[in-house]
């Protein structure tokens, strides 16, 4: 029966950060491939939860609450002024939002914009709403945009620009020039943005995050989407949100409501003292975040890797492998875990142009940070001996599992 | 302790405040719902829709986000939204709850229990987020609640199938509809419903491009019409979707009638989609799952949730058991639509599976005797009610107090009364289909029930 699938089901395939996870697991690597913390999430933001649950806050809800206190801290971040009871949706995490804002704005053939590399899930949420993913690659070493590119990119069919910022898997948060490229762009042809601005509390260094909707002309065309699981290292809880003007966040939250209904109720309201934080989480958030940002580095570095990029936002590094080094990314990846026991993403999946030169898409790899002390000194200790001068790991350094 | 209680919203007000967008069906029923629409907030009309069934942004004024500082005037609609929409309403349940709070009503529309699920399953849930289970969950599922979800399928239906690659884990029974619509259903494939429906099929069918048709369930029995499903049935039908135990009518599909539709889901090669989300709410009957039926198993998705059986409809623990070739396409879809699901749930919601039978008896028996007090409180207050055997709903007829159709009657229930009942006629593909009917609920506690039956017994009048 294997027929009765959908097209856009068949076309989907499944995900290589997966597949390389499940070796990973098999031989119980250090995981530096998953981008979700392995330690705990903060005590008063569970301690939110499971008060929510025990107060039998456990029925279809939605916290109206969370829109508010969003709707102030854009304003005093960004600048947005948006209305706390017509401009949000609250989903289950940023895919169902993301997925969402697809499904509202985007019709059969509608071309969407997306910067290459990207996070794999937008593509094909693009095409389950039968759009048509279009890329645009940013350009290595620093993955800068290329204002020439990115303007041949557009067509009269071109619907959306999905903007990433801070990005996975380059660790780039776009400059203010940038996203004026950007902003110039989507009004002049008229269309949407989306925006995934999951990593927004975590930048390095001078970066800040802009938030794309603030920037002249783009607040009435922008879906903002983004989650509490990076910020507040809840992952699997499922809260995250879209916000739009208020004709386009109805269009998503009456898709939303036949997706899910709604996002888990005793999360929604933990969301409420999470989002309303105290300045020092966010500072130590960043603090935390740069320190393992550092040692990753020097980790990577000491082990022969290339960094030409160093990450300034998210929780990834996209290292890439030296030149001398005649061994693709899958192979360095699969040889890094099988002899080293450390876990790590081959780049190629997050590449998808068909660029004249994609010599580069299989010489980068991504190495997340978001990891326990533990877990980044127990990488270090399996990654203390140089790689060989052809990438390989020749010897088994890895404990026993 | 009550979290945040300035910023939470009422216990009626569990849906999002969704926006009227295309109000369904004929002028004259529109010009019906004008009042009900005039209580709520307005938006701004989308970019008018060649084909939309009713063009309802008539009925609407222009927006209100010109509150919206940095923004451009309201009427300027810079791009439009997907085409997909113009079959998504606003739901009714919505506007219900809206005009109930408003009025102080007793809320017997909306089909979730105001009391709380059992303390095992809660306590569960708080030891797992205590103890860090907070990050990323396997896409399809925890481990121990796939299997969880295999072993009670196995006590259910007499099925074993494999918790890895036979049971997939979703953002409740709503989200497993929506992957499985996504995942299995190509733009133009026709899909038979049987009216009246939960309101998501048939808007997700239409995410999906499907070609719709539905099959009318009629009082009293609301027995499923054989030959006009027989006729309505062909080679081109790609699948067929039943709700057992029925929303909104109580109805439980019988053994004849699922075997009536099995012979023609086998002879034409047509794949089955199952809600059954209420099978634990089965008084009149024993549930059966239309995958135990012989042959059936291999072209049905049975989906099925925590919600309504464990009374935690906000935790959106729900999953589809198919085999793993109608699996590998739900995934599919799932995937890209929520990732994965609430991880301390679904650890909870694994312990509330394994619960032992006496909480289900006890379910049972609980939820019987609220039936039987709201039943016998609306035959008293005049309603001529119709048989519900499974679920918590009962369907009633409203004609004997005159009104002239089901919007007008539970608007008058709520503003007159004050109780809050569910207008069905949305659940139809043609609303005349509903309107001489009323949805109530009876997932309540006792109180409320008595409270709302005193209410309809006190100003109720037949005409």
């Amino acid at each position: 029966m294997e027929e009765k699938l959908s097209e856009a089901s068949r076309r989907a395939t499944p995900s290589p950060i997966q597949q390389l996870s499940h070796l990973a697991q098999r031989v119980g690597a250090v995981n530096l491939a998953e981008g979700f913390p392995d330690f705990p999430a903060p005590a008063h933001v569970k301690a939110a939860a499971t008060a929510a649950i025990a107060a039998d806050l456990n029925q279809y809800r939605h916290v109206q609450g969370i829109c508010d206190v969003l709707a102030e801290t854009m304003k005093r971040d960004h600048g947005l002024r948006v209305d706390p009871l017509t401009d949000f949706a609250i989903c289950c995490g940023q895919s169902e939002a993301f997925a969402a804002a697809i499904f509202a704005i985007i019709d059969p053939g509608d071309e969407v914009l997306l910067f290459d590399p990207a996070y794999e899930t937008y593509q094909t949420c693009i095409e389950l709403a039968r759009g048509v993913p279009v890329y645009v690659p940013l350009d290595p070493p620093s993955w800068t945009l290329n204002e020439d590119k990115f303007l041949k990119s557009f067509t009269s069919r071109t619907k959306a620009v999905i903007l990433n910022s801070p990005h996975n898997p380059t660790g780039k948060v776009f400059s203010k020039e940038e996203l004026l490229v950007i902003s110039k762009a989507c009004r002049k042809m008229d269309c949407f943005a989306i925006t995934d601005e999951v990593y927004e509390y975590i930048t390095y260094d001078e970066n800040k995050h802009i938030s794309l909707a603030s920037l002249p002309g783009m607040q009435e065309r922008t879906i903002i989407t983004s989650s509490l699981s990076k910020t507040y290292s809840v992952t699997g809880w499922r809260i995250g949100w879209a916000c739009a003007v208020a004709n386009i966040a109805a269009a998503i939250r009456n898709i939303h409501v036949k997706l899910t209904d709604s996002a888990p109720a005793p999360f929604q309201e933990a969301a409420l003292i999470a989002l309303t934080s105290t300045p020092d989480y966010y500072e130590s958030l960043k603090t935390d975040y740069a320190v393992r940002r550092n040692f990753i580095l020097q980790l990577l570095k000491n082990y022969g890797l290339h960094i030409s990029f160093e990450p300034q936002g998210s929780v990834f590094v996209f290292a890439e492998l030296p030149k001398s080094w005649q061994i693709s990314d899958i192979d360095f990846v699969t040889n890094l875990i099988n002899n080293a026991g450390v876990a790590a993403v081959p780049g190629r999946g997050f590449f998808h142009t068909d660029s004249d030169d994609q010599s580069y898409h299989h010489r980068y790899v991504r190495f997340a940070f978001c990891k326990s002390d533990e877990t980044l000194k127990a990488a270090a200790q399996k990654m203390m001996k140089p790689a060989e001068s052809n990438g390989r790991v020749l010897h088994d350094t890895a404990q026993s599992s | 302790m009550n979290l945040a209680t300035s910023a939470t919203t009422t216990t009626t007000t569990p849906r999002h405040g969704l926006m009227p967008l295309n109000p369904s069906s004929s002028s004259a029923a529109s010009s019906l719902r004008r009042p009900l629409f005039a209580s709520l907030r307005k938006i701004s009309p989308l970019t008018p829709m060649a084909s939309a069934p009713a063009s309802a942004s008539a009925a609407l004024s222009t927006a209100a986000s010109a509150d919206n500082g940095a923004a451009k005037p309201a009427e300027k609609q810079p791009v439009q939204v997907a085409k997909r929409l113009e079959k998504f309403k606003t739901t009714i349940f919505t506007q219900m709850s809206m005009l109930a709070v408003k009025h102080g009503a007793i809320n017997l529309g909306q089909g979730f229990p105001n009391f709380d699920g059992p303390d095992f399953v809660k306590e569960a849930a708080i030891k797992a987020i205590s103890a860090g289970k907070n990050q990323y969950a396997r896409g399809y599922g925890v481990p121990e609640l796939n299997s969880a979800v295999a072993e009670r399928f196995l006590k259910d239906s007499g099925l074993q199938v494999d918790p890895d690659k036979e049971v997939t884990v979703t953002s409740g029974c709503t989200e497993a509809i929506a992957a499985t619509i996504l995942g299995l259903i190509n733009p133009g494939d026709e899909v038979i419903l049987f009216a009246p429906f939960y309101d998501s099929y048939e808007a997700t069918l239409s995410m999906a491009g499907a070609d719709v048709k539905a099959i009318t369930l009629r009082p009293p029995d609301f027995a499923v019409p054989l030959e006009e499903l027989k006729a309505a049935v062909s080679k081109n039908t790609r699948a067929i979707m039943i709700n057992t135990p029925h929303n909104p009518t109580g109805k439980m599909f019988t053994r004849e009638e699922l075997e009536f539709i099995a012979d023609l889901c086998k002879e034409n090669d047509v794949l089955l989609f199952a809600d059954e989300v209420y099978d634990k709410l089965a008084f009149e009957a024993d549930h059966i799952s239309m995958a135990s039926i012989p042959g059936m198993y291999e072209r049905t998705v049975t989906m099925n949730s925590l919600g309504k059986t464990f009374s935690l409809t906000g935790w959106k623990i729900g999953w589809a058991i198919a085999p793993p070739h109608l699996t590998w396409g739900v995934r599919q879809a799932h995937s890209f639509l929520t990732f994965a699901t609430s991880t301390p749930m679904q650890s909870a919601a694994a312990a509330a599976l394994r619960a032992p039978e006496s909480y289900f008896e006890e379910l049972k028996r609980d939820y019987g005797a609220k039936k039987a007090l709201l039943v016998d409180g609306l035959k008293a207050a005049g309603f001529i009610v119709y048989p519900s055997s499974g679920t918590y709903f009962v369907m009633v007829d409203h004609t004997p107090f005159g009104f002239d159709n089901d919007v007008e009657f539970c608007e008058y229930l709520i503003r007159e009364v004050g109780v809050v009942a569910i207008p069905p006629s949305v659940f139809y593909l043609n609303p005349e289909d509903g309107k001489n009917l009323v949805r109530f609920t009876f997932c309540k506690d006792d109180d409320t029930l008595r409270a709302a039956v005193d209410r309809m017994k006190a100003k109720l009048r037949k005409k």
